[in-house]
């Protein structure tokens, strides 16, 4: 009896032998087709640009916190763990997509990986120097050593040159999908042409160091953008535009998305002596029909408390940061100042006079400027109307303007030394410089003991000596 | 009918009594100290002759006796025998005492086999029902509290339903994801004790561990096997240890009915410590409409300025807190006859919290019936229905709006009019409490069936098949705006939600087991045993999230603007074949052999089958040799034990998850947060115990010790990685980990006379747990951390030669002078502070995390006195937890923002203790106030905002406690006033929890914690769900 149960058993166990095969986890996808990485890396990429944005917006005195001694206003040491960890688990997305689409041949997909790639080591690269990279994702550590800032510069150059050549080799063995893409809509020439404006960012970030070509540049520029219709945008959310989320908040009084005195005052005729009509379309106007930006460091400064709307906030009325406004990575105004500051360096005035002009003229496009107010703001004091008036100082004041929001003004303003009209120290200041880098974010340092122990934030960059 | 028995048992005594003169007849009736119920079958005698009698189905005896000086003597299995002299009186009711020591007592132990204690070869303690209900708590983990050694069992909140947690032995398993909790088995099923966090946000809820849908009054005993030799039966599953819950059975005789009902209040018992003399605003200003709720000038200064000002300022956190309640009601019924016995209970229990708008309730119907089909042939049935659950709050938000609540303003004035949240400009938490909502309802059906064969005399085949199976509906709300005038919406709730989750579980369990025992000669006996068991586990989880209510508070998901999904589903397998060989020698001498292999469905297939053994031995040296009278028995046990465990469901296995931040429309794959091993391999632990029992002087004094040792190898865990891995977690098989300890339980009773006595025990255990390696390539392994101000965030990690439980953070320079070494690990108290130029301490860079405390108690004891005296005991349950620390985060905000007693002195200039960075004192003057000082320097953010809140060092708290975990005092009636009416028995009861507590913390009682019941993350007791001091009422009657 005893015997004839076991035997049983044991038949029963044999009877089933996968019966305990649950290896494969059926909550997840083991091998993903291409395009729903696509899907993913391309969101991730516009949604990574707001989250940097949305610390680098304080720094460069967009944005200013509503609260006294706000920690990004005052440039302490603030941990992002949260854009750190968003920004790396994309690259993870990013990388695999790469390493799939390599497999399959899919040349477009390795074209838009290594674009996508690039973006998001600049972006980390820009913030915090020193990064891992050629150890990172691959599961071969699970504590990836530091590359050096200027080798993932490096990296990132060649990583735009061969997703530009990848992209222009035919007979993908995968296409694009213009409902996956939700940057370019599957165009792989825009994809190209925002290889090169990417690649015009870089090279022209090298200004203060003595390899800058602004030859390169312009060359990089010519392959571009020559319109807004091309401009490398994420408009699709799950719910809204997170700038609109932010604003929808500060108008049920969960304070947040303050513009900065500084950005006001840019654009009021405070600065500059000549309104800005672009203002009108990126805030709306106080309970007093002004506009009054809020002082960084200083918080609410009234004179009313914070119920009260008598400062600006971003607007959900704005066509940049409206419910369904597309995030902008990188827009063809910001190519045409790029193209003018590398004109105007190489010494080529009229083409950086026209490039300027172009520059805020498709500014004022972008924004759905009124023409006339358009062409009277392009005719007033506040524009250079000859190549001979141009200057760089104009040059980094328009773009301050097209950079609204977006993580590149602070690579500008660094570039620029903060030298914009006004621009002053915040208040309580935690450094008596102007912010150079940001500290690394404790949810890496207390993994990764590679991580370096970054606290001076008035170091600079190595591009920005 | 009994009445009119009575009645001529008592007329035939009348009777009978003049007759014999010489002998007198004493009658009276016997019941049990636990529950006051008649005792059938207890045996009478007369001390030192063979006249004997035993008790009636009412527990009645009458008994003739030779003379006044005789003595009674009463004997029942499971009681204390006691003695009483008749003297001159004719009846005589006597109170049994449950005696738990008793080596003759017959245990529950693995695979539900029943065996004498004297046979086991390791360490048993078992909790009856009587101690089990002492503190009426309605979490059964709860009530074995301070009563077991070796166990640690932590409430994790004073919210009703909140999980609690269980430790045995210390932590066996690393991995905080995989929880340390030990297997419970009841009536011989295997249930599901998870706390399950599904749900946005439910991890801070205080959700339930499942265990708390049983009703403590249903239970008879539990029986707790702390691991090794124990548990080797169980096979993984029962690595960290098993509880055996036995409920109560039906009895044979007439149908007895028993109603309980407790009813009481509960409040906060312990708060932190605020201060009470500065008011809203910064760098001493005063605004009433500032964001910082204490940096602002004293109360006085700032009614000068604004009249509206009330006098003084408020204690918001005791305002915040209520007083809660809670009902139980029980009714039982018991009875059945020669072939069928049944035992059925029906419970309700109502319970709310201290925290406004948390309740919770639960309603069980139980049915336990046993068949005696033939002599050769019974079976039997378990059911159990429970429906539970109730309203959560998030109690670290609710801290930590608190924190942020300026007490300028009264808290408790929470709503307007129109229906939103009343506020000068933050959130405020009663408001959030009220809206912000969590409910979950459970409906659970645990159900077993037993069959018993009998067909020879030596052999026995049993089977058991149980089935636990629960849906758990959860629905997390909040109103969206109403857009009135001058509207504050609660940040949390935005434009509004509703989320709606569900998840099934089902879990099968099945065991065969055949034993044979065969008698060799007449000292030698041989038990063989040889059993299958199958656990097979299917859960499915999903849940639909709906953003922005278009119509307020109408809270469908067809009323959300945005819909999103999640959803999970798990399915795990285990099979083990097992074997049971043991034999006893002139009983005295029991060795037993066992060994297991396990297939389980979570290792890959070239790991997933193993086998381990373990061996144990018993000798009752009393029963060998001749001992001195004065000892009445002495037991040495022996064992060795290895246990294999698996990896949780799908570790080896990585992927791709659906991307879920796209609205409906797209879709996409993003890598899932765990980076698989395929070639993890089975961990195992190896467990040696041994101990000793002795009891002296007719068993008043009695100990058990227990000393253990285990090792823990090839830990399988699911470390947190940095997330540049492009992981969030990693599977690894993790090195070595070591736990010796010992336990040691003292019975005792000091007193014993006819009416008095007076029992007394000491539980007390001590755990020393090590790392004894980590993985190649790894120096350490970050399992938690928390967040703190500028830095001062901690970490908890493992780290080669240290324990488990280490807290590192940040802490204060001390100073090291030329060629002096600092320590990487360890601060030296003993060297003064560093202290900077600007004459404030100066954090050491943040590189450098040293340890800052252990969360692991370095003993736990405890101490129950139980005074009976006639009906009436009061018992005593003094409970101890020492040598452990906890970060405290809650503190770290009340430096941050102004609220802790101690920053008080912000006002004041200091000169720093400490030596400047060359050795020499400190001697600068500086002022620890915001803005510009008295001496003209601008402090800035002040010394607490600066300095102090970004050290963790300053949060890291001794967390040690010692409490009164329970008082009770209980009154059983007489049982004279219930001989004539339908009521049997009666008794009154009073019951305080947790009335006085003494610790150094300086958050909520340090026994409440952060994370869920279940984790392995016991480091951080800030923002919790305050634990709470209780008052209860109990009334139980039988009929």
């Amino acid at each position: 009896m005893l015997a004839f149960s076991l035997m049983g058993a044991v038949a029963g166990l044999q009877g089933c032998e996968d019966y305990f095969d649950k290896e494969n986890n059926p909550n997840l996808v083991t091998d993903p087709p291409l395009p729903s990485l696509l899907s993913t890396t391309t969101h991730k990429t516009g949604i990574n640009s707001y989250l940097v944005g949305n610390i680098t917006s304080y720094f460069v005195q967009y944005l200013a916190s509503p609260s006294q001694g706000g920690s990004s206003d005052t440039y302490q040491v603030t941990d992002y763990t949260g854009t750190w960890d968003a920004l790396y688990w994309a690259m993870a997305d990013i990388y695999d997509m790469r390493q799939l689409a390599i497999e399959q041949g899919a040349t477009e997909y390795v074209g838009v990986a290594n674009i996508l790639m690039a973006y998001h080591l600049s972006l980390v690269n820009d913030m915090w120097g020193d990064a891992p990279y050629s150890e990172a994702f691959t599961n071969m550590t699970l504590t990836p050593g530091f590359d050096d800032e200027a080798s993932l510069y490096d990296v990132t150059t060649q990583l735009l040159d061969e997703g530009i050549a990848e992209l222009q080799k035919p007979d993908s063995k995968v296409q694009l999908i213009a409902t996956s893409d939700v940057i370019h809509g599957g165009s792989v020439e825009n994809w190209i042409k925002t290889g090169y404006a990417l690649k015009a960012r870089q090279l022209n970030k090298l200004s203060g160091t003595s390899s800058y070509n602004p030859q390169a540049v312009l060359e990089a520029v010519d392959n571009s953008y020559t319109s807004n219709e091309d401009n490398a945008e994420m408009g699709v959310f799950e719910t809204r535009n997170p700038w609109s989320a932010i604003s929808l908040s500060n108008a049920s009084l969960l304070l947040g998305g303050w513009l900065s005195e500084q950005l006001i005052q840019h654009l009021n005729g405070t600065s500059y002596g000549v309104f800005d009509p672009r203002l009108e379309q990126l805030a709306d106007t106080t309970a007093s029909g002004t506009y009054v930006g809020t002082p960084n460091g200083t918080g609410n400064i009234g004179p009313a408390n914070n119920t009260v709307k008598d400062e600006s906030y971003i607007s959900r009325n704005s066509p940049l940061t409206g419910d369904e406004s597309p995030l902008i990575i990188v827009s063809y105004p910001e190519v045409k100042l790029i193209e003018a500051e590398a004109a105007f360096r190489a010494g080529q005035m009229d083409r950086a006079f026209e490039a300027y002009r172009e520059g805020i003229r498709a500014s004022m496009e972008m924004l759905e400027v009124a023409e006339a107010d358009a062409n009277a703001y392009l005719s007033s004091a506040a524009v250079a109307q000859s190549a001979s008036e141009l200057t760089l100082d104009r040059i980094f004041q328009e773009k301050y303007v097209v950079t609204y929001l977006n993580p590149e003004a602070w690579n500008d303003a660094r570039r620029h030394d903060y030298q914009y009209a006004n621009f002053t120290l915040p208040e309580g200041a935690a450094i008596p410089t102007f912010i150079r880098r940001v500290a690394y974010p404790s949810g890496e340092a207390s993994k990764n003991p590679n991580t370096p122990d970054v606290t001076d934030l008035s170091a600079p960059l190595w591009w920005d000596q | 009918m009994r009445n009119s028995f009575t009645l001529l048992v008592l007329l035939l005594m009348c009777c009978w009594v003049p007759a014999l003169a010489q002998d007198n007849i004493v009658s009276g009736r016997v019941t049990g100290a636990d529950e006051g119920m008649p005792l059938p079958g207890v045996s009478v005698t007369v001390k030192g002759t063979t006249t004997g009698t035993s008790t009636d189905a009412d527990g009645r005896f009458s008994i003739r006796v030779p003379s006044n000086d005789a003595v009674l003597e009463f004997r029942f299995l499971g009681y204390r025998i006691q003695e009483v002299r008749v003297g001159n009186q004719s009846q005589v009711n006597v109170t049994l005492a449950t005696d738990t020591q008793q080596l003759d007592e017959v245990v529950v132990t693995a695979m539900g086999i029943t065996r004498e204690k004297k046979a086991l070869g390791y360490a048993a303690q078992e909790v009856q029902a009587e101690e089990l209900v002492q503190n009426r708590q309605p979490n059964l983990l709860n009530a074995m509290q301070g009563k077991v050694a070796g166990v640690t069992i932590s409430s994790t909140g004073g919210a009703p339903g909140q999980g609690a947690n269980i430790q045995i032995r210390g932590i066996n398993s690393i991995d905080p994801n995989r929880p340390n909790q030990p297997l419970f088995v009841i009536d011989g099923i295997q249930v599901n004790n998870s706390t399950s966090t599904f749900g946005e946000g439910a991890e801070l809820r205080g959700m339930s561990n499942r265990l708390a849908d049983l009703n403590p009054d249903d239970i008879e005993s539990i029986n707790i096997l702390r691991g090794g030799a124990a548990t080797a039966l169980y096979g993984l599953r029962g690595a960290n240890g098993v509880v055996v819950i036995t409920t109560k059975s039906g009895q044979k005789g007439e149908m007895r009915v028993n109603f309980t009902s407790t009813a009481g209040w509960e409040e906060v018992n312990k708060f932190p410590e605020i201060q009470d003399t500065y008011t809203q605003g910064y760098t001493g200003e005063y605004d009433p409409t500032s964001f910082w709720p204490s940096w602002g000038p004293a109360w006085q200064e700032a009614r000068q300025i604004d009249p509206t000002h009330p006098e003084g300022i408020y204690n918001h956190f005791k305002d915040a807190y209520e007083t809660g309640n809670q009902f139980r009601n029980t009714l039982t019924f018991t009875g059945g006859g020669e072939a069928i016995t049944f035992s059925s209970s029906l419970s309700h229990l109502r319970h709310e919290g201290v925290l406004p708008f948390t309740d919770y309730q639960n309603t069980s119907a139980r049915l336990n019936t046993e068949v005696k089909l033939s002599e050769k042939f019974s079976t039997g049935g378990n059911f159990n229905y429970i429906r539970s659950g109730g309203k959560r709050y998030n109690a670290d938000r609710f801290n930590e709006m608190l924190s942020y609540w300026s007490p300028r303003w009264d808290v408790q004035d929470y709503v307007k009019p129109d229906g939103t949240m009343q506020s000068y400009g933050n959130d405020n938490p009663i408001y959030a409490a009220a809206t912000n909502q969590f409910e979950d309802d459970v409906s659970r059906f645990i159900g077993g069936l037993n069959f018993s064969y009998k067909p020879l005399s030596w052999l026995d085949l049993n089977y058991r098949v149980g089935l636990d199976t629960y849906s758990d509906d959860r629905t997390r709300t909040a109103p969206g705006p109403r857009n009135v005038a001058d509207e504050r919406v609660l940040e949390d709730n935005g434009q509004g939600f509703v989320h709606e989750y569900t998840t099934k579980f089902r879990s099968i369990n099945s065991t065969f087991i055949a034993s044979a025992n065969k008698s060799f000669g007449d000292k030698f006996n041989a038990t063989l045993r040889v059993g299958h068991e199958l656990y097979d586990e299917h859960i499915k989880s999903f849940g639909v999230q709906g953003e922005e209510l278009a119509v307020f508070d109408y809270f469908k998901l067809s009323n959300a603007r945005f819909l999103s999904s999640s959803e999970n589903e798990s399915d795990y397998r285990l099979m083990g074949i097992f074997g049971e060989a043991s034999f006893d020698y002139g009983d005295f001498l029991f060795l037993t052999l066992t060994g297991r292999n396990d297939i389980t469905s979570t290792l890959s297939e070239s790991n997933r089958s193993f086998f381990y053994p373990s061996a144990s031995i018993s000798y009752i040296v009393s029963e060998h040799l001749g001992l001195p009278e004065f000892i009445n028995q002495t037991k040495f046990r022996v064992s060795y034990a290895g246990i294999g465990k698996d990896a949780s469901p799908y570790s080896i296995s990585s992927g791709y998850a659906p991307y879920t931040n796209f609205p409906t429309g797209y879709t996409g794959v993003t890598r899932a947060p765990l980076l698989g091993n395929m070639g993890l391999k089975p961990e195992f632990t190896n467990t040696f115990e041994t101990g000793l029992e002795m009891s002296f002087l007719e068993n008043r004094i009695g100990f058990d010790l227990t000393y253990y040792y285990s090792v823990s190898k090839d830990q399988i865990l699911n470390i947190n990685v940095a997330s540049s891995t492009g992981y969030v977690r990693a599977a690894i098989n993790a090195g070595k980990m070591r736990n010796k300890g010992v336990e040691v339980v003292l019975n005792a009773t000091p007193v014993r006379t006819s009416d008095f006595n007076w029992d007394t025990k000491i539980i007390f255990s001590a755990n020393r747990n090590k790392i004894l390696s980590l993985p190649e390539g790894l120096e350490e392994v970050t399992y938690a951390s928390q967040f703190g101000y500028v830095g001062s965030t901690v970490t908890m990690k493992l780290i080669e030669g240290q324990p488990y439980g280490n807290i590192y953070g940040s802490h204060w320079q001390r100073y090291y002078g030329p060629g002096e070494e600092e320590d990487p690990l360890f601060i030296d108290e003993s060297r003064p502070r560093v202290i900077g130029e600007n004459g404030f301490p100066v954090r050491a860079p943040l590189s450098s995390q040293k340890l800052l405390g252990n969360s692991q108690p370095d003993w736990i004891g405890g101490f129950t006195n139980t005074f009976t005296y006639k009906g009436l005991s009061l018992t005593a349950l003094l409970d101890a937890r020492v040598g452990l620390e906890k970060y405290n985060q809650m503190d770290n905000f009340f430096a941050a923002f102004g609220i802790a007693e101690y920053t008080e002195d912000r006002n004041q200039t200091r000169v720093f203790e400490g030596v400047l960075a060359d050795g020499t004192p400190n001697t600068k003057e500086v002022w620890l106030g915001q803005g510009v000082g008295p001496d003209g320097v601008n402090y800035g953010d002040g010394y607490y905002r600066r300095f102090y809140r970004g050290v963790s060092e300053n949060f890291v708290e001794d967390a040690s406690w010692v409490r009164l975990r329970s008082l009770t005092l209980r009154y059983s009636l007489p049982q004279p006033w219930f001989e004539n009416i339908f009521i049997r028995n009666a008794a009154l009861s009073f019951t305080g929890n947790n009335l006085w507590l003494s610790t150094d913390y300086k958050g909520f009682d340090p026994e409440t914690s952060f994370s869920p019941s279940g984790s392995n993350v016991d480091g951080f007791s800030g923002f919790t769900y305050p634990a709470v001091r209780s008052f209860l009422f109990t009334l139980n009657v039988g009929f």
